[in-house]
């Protein structure tokens, strides 16, 4: 439950008031909140994403040895999980119901 | 299945593993308090590696195995409810309430959903405003953060379809909770890491202080957890009962300060019931009142709801370290991952999930 996934942010935005942010995990991209990395952020930092929030930065050697360790244990299925909140329409579509 | 010793690391983790055993000078008990530690220790065999030098209690670490049954039967009820679309992480919906779980509630026609993130739930409600969205905001002060940003988001843009049901629990209670047991055996704590890089470590300070009882803020990977028990038994070995950070690469002792901050906005300190456990007082966290109008316990009169959790289950026995997986009699026979008597049956992260998917039976145990 409190797994966290290491990656890389490729996007910084603004949504109403929310630092929010693209990362992008071995080739997966999500959109996660970057509110709790504070100011000091920048595109190319590495962090750990727990329920779609960064919860703190990490270095790029220790990110990227901490999601191959991920990988190999098969731990990663939350990234290979798309979610049914956007049910019949794919991951970022509207949903019919 | 594949052992600790062909990965990787299996050679540090050797390593680690035999400097575990010349250190220790007698058999020691150690508790990790992080589901996801109890599954890579279980499935990895971690602790078999270890020759009996530590014993591992596997404790109340994972969420979703101590959310209390009287929580789940008001997620079912709400779930029920035909205006609601009830949405979750996808962990909690097999986990049996008294009558049903949601997946159950969902084939008969609930508008039950997975979300990864509180603010996909949040969104859903922004594009159905003539819907009730209800999240069920479960975890620990790792899962705080991000579900205090969607409740703190809801009432900031006023979407006021968005309400939650909060079953948050915090670590440190628990753990006092357990060394004041008069029949404790745990001598020493692996803290989970992902907690503390949320909240650091200086709430432990004064447990170890206290109880002079070695706490290691460890990771999540076998290594980690090797190295976090030997850090733990070199303290017992050395009569030392401190904090100690074994996950420097992602924790620091004040934590995420920001995140901090607005979990104290959004929550409150309440009492809080553990399945299988009983009610701990300040353990848990609940909406402060000016976030009332996104309490679904509230806006649905679910808090009505009370349920007796069943005796056979015994699943406070195991969360308290009294009894392993395997001892309880409703083990693989009337308690399967199929159908679980009890949530530690139900999540990846539960120790009887973990002892029943690798193959921990009765017999087939040679430690730990």
């Amino acid at each position: 439950m409190c797994l966290g996934i290491p990656g890389r942010i490729v996007e910084i935005r603004d949504d109403s008031g929310l630092r929010m942010g693209t990362i992008d995990f071995g080739g997966v991209r999500r959109d996660v909140c970057l509110a709790y990395l504070g100011d000091d952020v920048e595109i190319g930092d590495y962090a750990i994403v727990h329920v779609g929030f960064a919860i703190s930065k990490v270095d790029e050697e220790e990110a990227q040895r901490t999601f191959e360790m991920l990988k190999e244990m098969g731990e990663l299925e939350d990234l290979e999980w798309t979610g049914e909140a956007n049910s019949g329409a794919g991951p970022r579509g509207t949903d019919a119901a | 299945m594949k052992y600790l010793s062909e990965y990787r690391d299996g050679k540090i983790a050797r390593r680690l593993a035999a400097e575990i055993r010349r250190t220790a000078s007698r058999r020691w008990v150690l508790m990790e308090v992080c589901g996801g530690q109890t599954h890579t220790i279980v499935k990895q065999g971690i602790d078999e590696l270890l020759d009996g030098a530590v014993e591992m209690i596997h404790g109340p670490g994972c969420p979703v195995c101590v959310t209390p049954l009287e929580q789940i039967d008001r997620a079912l009820h709400l779930a029920s409810q035909p205006n609601v679309i009830f949405t979750s992480f996808g962990d909690m919906l097999r986990v049996p309430g008294s009558h049903a779980d949601l997946f159950q509630v969902r084939a008969r026609g609930g508008d039950v959903r997975i979300v990864y993130s509180p603010l996909d739930a949040l969104a859903l409600a922004q594009r159905h405003p003539d819907r009730d969205v209800v999240f069920f905001a479960v975890g620990f002060e790792t899962t705080a953060p991000a579900n205090a940003m969607a409740v703190w988001r809801a009432h900031q843009l006023g979407v006021t379809n968005f309400s939650v049901l909060v079953s948050h629990v915090t670590v440190p209670p628990a753990m006092t909770a357990i060394l004041e047991s008069s029949d404790n055996r745990v001598q020493g704590f692996l803290a989970a890491g992902h907690v503390c890089t949320v909240m650091g470590w200086t709430e432990y300070e004064p447990i170890a202080a206290r109880y002079h009882v070695p706490i290691v803020v460890t990771g999540f990977e076998p290594v980690d957890i090797l190295e976090g028990m030997l850090m733990a038994v070199k303290q017992l070995e050395e009569g030392r009962g401190e904090v100690e950070n074994q996950y420097v690469r992602s924790v620091q002792r004040d934590g995420n300060r920001p995140a901090q901050e607005l979990v104290a906005k959004v929550f409150a300190l309440v009492d809080r019931q553990w399945r299988g456990i009983g009610t701990i007082p300040a353990s848990g966290l609940g909406l402060r009142e000016e976030f009332a109008a996104h309490d679904a316990e509230r806006k649905f009169g679910a808090a009505e709801i009370t349920a007796t959790e069943p005796a056979e289950c015994r699943a406070g026995d195991v969360l308290r370290g009294k009894m392993k997986p395997h001892e309880c009699p409703a083990f693989g026979t009337s308690c399967k991952p199929e159908h679980p008597l009890g949530a530690p049956m139900v999540s990846s992260e539960g120790a009887c999930a973990a002892y029943y998917n690798y193959g921990r039976f009765r017999g087939a145990v040679t430690s730990g």
